[in-house]
């Protein structure tokens, strides 16, 4: 039995086809013509508008190919697929799409182009500056905005109407009007009011909205966790007391957007919290609740103002490492454009990050929601900008879960969260 | 060639490659868990002992070892009581004895991963099984903090006990049966035969398969992070978990390897201590 | 002899009943979309091949498959043939240290995974070797590679030396002894622990996760794990992958059972 030599001889080219295969995934873009790799997430809507757009793109640039890829579905995989690629030194794509919190981070590790030589200050101030803001350090600009979001309460405008209610203005008030409509509508299968409490950022936009709804702070100027301890405890009491009261069912603390989008969209719930392109879906001609939903900005607690709702979005940004750096941020600025974030405006459920356009008149003629939702993203802010936002993100989550379950009080998250946090910038900033 | 010489160039590879990626990455941790370390943001910085004194006081650690334990005792405790019953059931099994454990080793040669999903599905509210045979109640079972961690605990029983069952039967089949009989003659049966016969012999191997299963659910990862991710609000968290969710979602290789190093002294403990109280039985057997 | 009979088929069912979990899961891989949630009827109402469809043609199992396969393959050869050498070294030659090393190899099977990944996740990143199956091959063969040599040490050892003596005088030198003698008689055993390790490598799931990124290299149960679903889990393709994820240890455990239980049971009797 030739045991040994004979696996001597199979490993050596084994190893070697091992290597050449599982090594090289992405091949180079040969000579001409030239092809820049665009990666993004899936454009849900009515119609996809990239194609058409890059069509145009490359009619403008003879002898430049742009390769559209889509990234995964989940929002957390994106991410782990961009640090994976980015880190390891040659990443196969040009230019990306980013969820907006993630633009920070990606700046100061020094994964993408600093866009600043090459886009005039007018073009900055034509978006929102909460989209902005986020793309900006050391008074450099490195990405910019795409698309934007703003967090909404939806309500159903039929059930208030028939009680009498414009749409509440304190959470307090939103709670009493559920009481009554409940106990008015006799519907033990009507829900009061949906939110995002599953543990995962969604949740954290949730809780951070809860915060600021009570004057509330994250972090303070310096990045020091939890400085209004007391208005924070109050916040998460509020969230937990949405639960214990019924006003939200218990299955909101693992629930993200679809899972809450979809019972207020069969018209089993009075209220829901969430992001613009809901709207869309609620109106579409098959909708059991179409032209009985109207939008709102969310309530204050006692201390904080109206509508102090997280904005979201996603950015284009250009790989650090890309070889044909003029054409790409080309890329980038001609999708940011205004007549292109019109053309994705028209086709599927996005908003754009210009504010020009939500006071467009043919804009507004087809979807006149665009002004609302103008004052709303004006007010609007985005969560804290920092380059650490998704580990400070992912060491609460935990602590907040625990205080919507129930397993822990208001105190107890917040001291250990904030211990938590504590050590984790001791790590960060010597 | 010499013997000696021989036998080091046959050693040579296979030490290199534990040396390599064994013995190196086991100190390197400790190396690790001393350091700020960031690698995203270029953050390499010594922490000396910063790490362990606040895991000393991080309630989520506490909370971690505390599910890791109880995780581990329950399992244990069940796998040991059900494998062995489950061995004496077999012991008289004369027909299909290859059918009756391809059936058991089923579930323990799957891969942890399709254990957990498969149970996540038998745990659904809506469309699992455990509900639907209970009643049609909608039971959120891993939804539940307080029901998570048992569906997460008979999950890794059903996995692991196979292979307590295995041992023990082996052991049974080696008893002579004459010893039975004798037994029976001397009018000792049932319960009186077990404990003067069955036990003192299936003991040390019990002992065995308790070590096996301790070291293997404290080491436990995949099951709970498929079924549970940790969840909900660390119900299910253990310490495993806590040690990848720091590594790769917070991407705090320095700490992360502080709470790993925690997790290799418990094992290390353990292992140290099972081999001991084996040894001294050994001794006295 | 009938009461035998019947309770021989009473612990068989007994324990079909303890792998329903599994005939469960088999079942859900067949059953229609509209019959899954939620959950009215035990039996189907009709059988589909649809969600094994998705999966072959949709998802990324496939390839998920390939990789899995060839880097179990590839680790069990490496962790059975390096450990083959070092157990002859360790059970037949002088070896100075030998206890020493020995108890190193038990103490190394008690490595916990989760501390050694963040060391081998840097490792293979300054080697340039993330997301390749090379990582993956040296992580599992050397994980299992203590295991496979004290199962083939203690094999070994139940070789009568009588037998290497008789090759000894009739001319053959160690290494002869060794290919001729030795390995004919301890394949078996091999074949266990090659069993062993190949189950190791493909149910790995730590290592894979954090040392993959990609489709190039992610194996079967990082796929699994991260199924795909866009808005509502897909329960029955999961299942139907879950099923092709269980293929080769089902293969092994009827197929194999003797070897299996021979490695299982040495690993634990020879303490």
């Amino acid at each position: 039995m030739a045991r040994r030599p004979a696996r001597a001889v199979l490993l050596v080219p084994l190893l070697l086809l091992m290597l050449i295969v599982g090594g090289c995934g992405e091949r180079a873009g040969s000579g001409a013509p030239v092809t820049l790799v665009f990666k993004h997430a899936k454009i849900l809507g009515p119609a996809d508008p990239l194609p058409d757009l890059l069509q145009r793109f490359e009619a403008r640039h003879p002898g430049v190919r742009v390769q559209s890829e889509a990234l995964t579905w989940s929002s957390d995989e994106q991410h782990q697929f961009y640090v994976i690629n980015l880190e390891g030194g040659s990443p196969p794509f040009d230019v990306m799409m980013l969820d907006v919190i993630w633009v920070p981070e990606f700046a100061r590790a020094g994964w993408i182009l600093d866009l600043t030589p090459f886009v005039p200050a007018a073009e900055r101030d034509a978006h929102f500056p909460a989209a902005i803001e986020p793309a900006v350090q050391s008074g450099r600009l490195w990405a910019l905005p795409w698309i934007m979001n703003v967090g909404l309460l939806y309500y159903r405008r039929d059930l208030l109407a028939k009680y009498g209610f414009t749409p509440p203005e304190t959470y307090e008030a939103l709670a009493a009007q559920v009481r009554r409509i409940r106990s008015g509508e006799g519907d033990p299968r009507l829900d009061g009011y949906l939110w995002q409490g599953k543990q995962y950022e969604g949740g954290m936009v949730n809780v951070l909205e809860a915060l600021w709804a009570n004057g509330a702070r994250l972090l303070d100027d310096v990045g020091r966790p939890f400085p209004d301890r007391e208005r924070a405890r109050e916040s998460l009491a509020f969230l937990r007391g949405l639960i214990e009261s019924g006003v939200s069912p218990a299955w909101v603390t693992a629930a993200d957007e679809e899972l809450t989008r979809r019972p207020f969209g069969d018209g089993r719930a009075i209220f829901l919290r969430n992001w613009p392109y809901a709207l869309d879906l609620f109106e579409l001609p098959d909708s059991r609740v179409r032209g009985k939903v109207g939008v709102a900005p969310l309530p204050r607690l006692r201390h904080g103002p109206v509508g102090a709702a997280s904005t979201g979005g996603a950015h284009l940004a250009v790989s650090a490492r890309t070889r044909h750096q003029a054409l790409a941020v080309d890329l980038a600025r001609f999708l940011t454009s205004e007549a292109a974030q019109r053309a994705m405006t028209e086709g599927a459920a996005l908003r754009p990050s210009r504010p020009s356009l939500y006071q467009d008149a043919a804009l507004v003629a087809r979807d006149p929601s665009l002004p609302a939702l103008l004052g709303l993203m004006e007010k609007g802010h985005p969560r804290p900008i920092t380059p650490y936002y998704l580990m400070l993100s992912t060491t609460l989550q935990p602590e907040f879960s625990a205080v919507l379950v129930g397993r822990k009080s208001p105190d107890g998250a917040i001291r250990d969260g904030a211990a938590q946090v504590e050590h984790l910038l001791r790590a960060i900033t010597p | 060639m010499t013997d000696r010489r021989l036998a080091w160039i046959l050693l040579a590879p296979a030490l290199a490659v534990l040396g390599g990626l064994t013995v190196y990455p086991a100190l390197w941790v400790l190396w690790l868990s001393l350091q700020y370390r960031v690698p995203v943001f270029s953050i390499s910085r010594w922490a000396g002992l910063e790490h362990y004194a606040f895991l000393a006081v991080d309630t989520r650690f506490w909370n971690a070892a505390w599910v890791t334990g109880v995780f581990t005792a329950c399992s244990v405790a069940l796998e040991c009581a059900l494998g062995l019953a489950l061995a004496l059931g077999l012991r008289g099994q004369h027909r299909g004895r290859r059918m009756a454990l391809a059936l058991l080793l089923l579930a323990w040669a799957l891969p942890s991963v399709v254990t957990a999903k498969m149970f996540e599905w038998l745990y659904h509210p809506a469309g699992g099984l455990v509900n639907f045979l209970a009643g049609g109640r909608t039971i959120n079972w891993l939804g539940d903090p307080d029901l998570a961690l048992p569906a997460l605990i008979a999950a890794d029983v059903w996995r692991a006990t196979p292979f307590v069952t295995l041992l023990c039967f082996a052991r049974l089949l080696t008893i002579p049966a004459d010893l039975y009989e004798a037994a029976q003659v001397d009018g000792a049966a049932g319960l009186q035969a077990f404990t003067r016969i069955t036990w003192p012999l299936v003991r040390p191997i019990l002992l065995v398969a308790l070590l096996f299963r301790t070291l293997d659910a404290l080491r436990a990862f995949d099951i709970m992070f498929v079924l549970t991710g940790g969840g909900p609000a660390g119900a299910t968290e253990t310490l495993t978990v806590y040690a990848y969710r720091t590594l790769f979602q917070t991407l705090q290789i320095g700490f992360g390897s502080a709470i790993g190093v925690v997790v290799f002294a418990f094992v290390m403990v353990v292992a140290v201590a099972y081999l001991w109280v084996i040894n001294r039985q050994d001794q006295t057997a | 002899m009938r009461a035998g009979r019947a309770r021989d088929g009473l612990v068989l069912l007994a324990l079909a009943v303890y792998a329903a979990p599994f005939f469960w899961l088999a079942m859900t891989s067949l059953r229609p979309d509209t019959e899954l949630l939620p959950l009215t009827h035990l039996w189907p109402s009709r059988l589909t091949l649809a969600h094994y469809d998705v999966v072959f043609r949709q998802s990324l199992m496939p390839r998920a498959l390939v990789n899995s396969l060839g880097i179990a393959l590839l680790s069990t050869l490496l962790a059975v043939g390096l450990g083959a050498l070092a157990a002859y070294a360790l059970a037949r030659l002088p070896v100075r240290g030998r206890s020493v090393i020995l108890l190193g190899m038990i103490a190394a099977t008690a490595f916990p995974q989760i501390a050694t990944v963040s060391p081998l996740y840097l490792l293979m990143r300054a080697l340039g070797l993330r997301d390749t199956w090379l990582a993956l091959i040296l992580a599992n063969g050397s994980f299992t590679l203590p295991l496979v040599i004290w199962l083939l040490a203690g094999f070994i050892r139940e070789i009568p030396r009588a037998l290497e003596e008789a090759a000894v005088v009739d001319g053959a030198g160690r290494l002869a002894t060794l290919r001729w003698v030795v390995l004919p008689l301890v394949a078996p055993g091999m074949a266990s622990a090659a069993l062993l390790a190949f189950l190791f490598s493909w149910n790995e799931f730590l290592f894979a996760y954090s040392l993959t990124a990609t489709e190039a290299s992610r194996t079967v149960p990082v796929a699994l794990a991260l199924f795909p679903g866009v808005f509502e889990v897909p329960w029955g393709d999961i299942a139907a992958a879950s099923l092709l994820a269980s293929l080769p240890p089902i293969l092994i455990v009827v197929g194999f059972q003797r070897y299996l239980v021979r490695g299982l049971l040495a690993g634990a009797l020879r303490e």
